[in-house]
């Protein structure tokens, strides 16, 4: 990526300018490519974040809600693939960016287990960098809005 | 918002019936950045940075925080905003 500097920086003109280098361009491909597989595919591991119910005390969703959720997510994830390699986003394109980045993070502490801090601590050095490098672009990407 | 009353008052035509609020309620998770948070819930709430940042406190103390309340339509509404956001989110009835 590109150290010792900010991934991401608001210009005064309102976009947002993506300094990822390609090794940090291919870690969102990677993010973003799962997101979209997860919301095609039922069986991706992935499949119980993105499809947790609104309401826990029914099993599933009502199909409005699931329709609706899987196509904000799904657009999401798309327009960030195809983003990707642009120099700089729009406000609505780095927003979702950060939705699924978000969303490519937590599915992938609660795909590990990673479900609290002492399990966090106790993960291996491969799922730990994983994990580090999307808060890392998540921290740098919020600080944008 | 709501949250200051547990119930909602219907008056139609000389009847009068209760119906229950509805909570929005935000999970920690060991993983999420704060300032991440603080983002999403300006973005769909359109809270102030104060009350956002409140509210991320709130959900990484007590492991859960209630961002808003309403009517059921509009807290599933919300709720799924939350859940494309990449946060852990459901709706519960005040009791």
């Amino acid at each position: 990526m590109a150290a010792g500097q900010r991934l991401f920086v608001r210009r005064r003109d309102g976009r947002i300018q993506v300094r990822l280098n390609d090794a940090g361009r291919s870690i969102a491909r990677e993010a973003f490519g799962h997101v979209v597989a997860a919301e095609r595919d039922p069986e991706h591991e992935w499949g119980a974040t993105l499809t947790a119910p609104v309401d826990p005390t029914r099993d599933e969703d009502d199909p409005v809600t699931t329709l609706r959720r899987q196509q904000e997510t799904s657009t999401n994830a798309e327009l960030a693939v195809a983003t990707l390699h642009e120099p700089y986003l729009t406000d609505e394109e780095a927003w979702a960016w950060l939705c699924t980045l978000q969303v490519a993070l937590r599915a992938t502490a609660v795909s590990r287990g990673l479900l609290s801090d002492e399990k966090l601590a106790d993960a291996g050095d491969d799922v730990l960098g994983e994990v580090r490098t999307l808060q890392q672009f998540l921290f740098d990407l919020a600080e944008c809005f | 918002m709501g949250g200051t009353s547990t119930e909602q008052v219907v008056r139609t035509e000389g009847d009068v019936t209760t119906q229950r609020t509805w909570n929005v309620v935000v999970w920690n998770d060991p993983v999420t950045p704060m300032t991440v948070v603080v983002v999403i819930f300006k973005r769909i709430f359109g809270y102030p940075d104060g009350r956002a940042t409140q509210l991320m406190l709130a959900v990484h103390h007590e492991g859960r925080a209630i961002v808003w309340s309403g009517q059921r339509d509009r807290a599933e509404y919300y709720c799924v905003k939350l859940q494309v956001a990449g946060l852990q989110s459901s709706i519960e009835q005040d009791r």
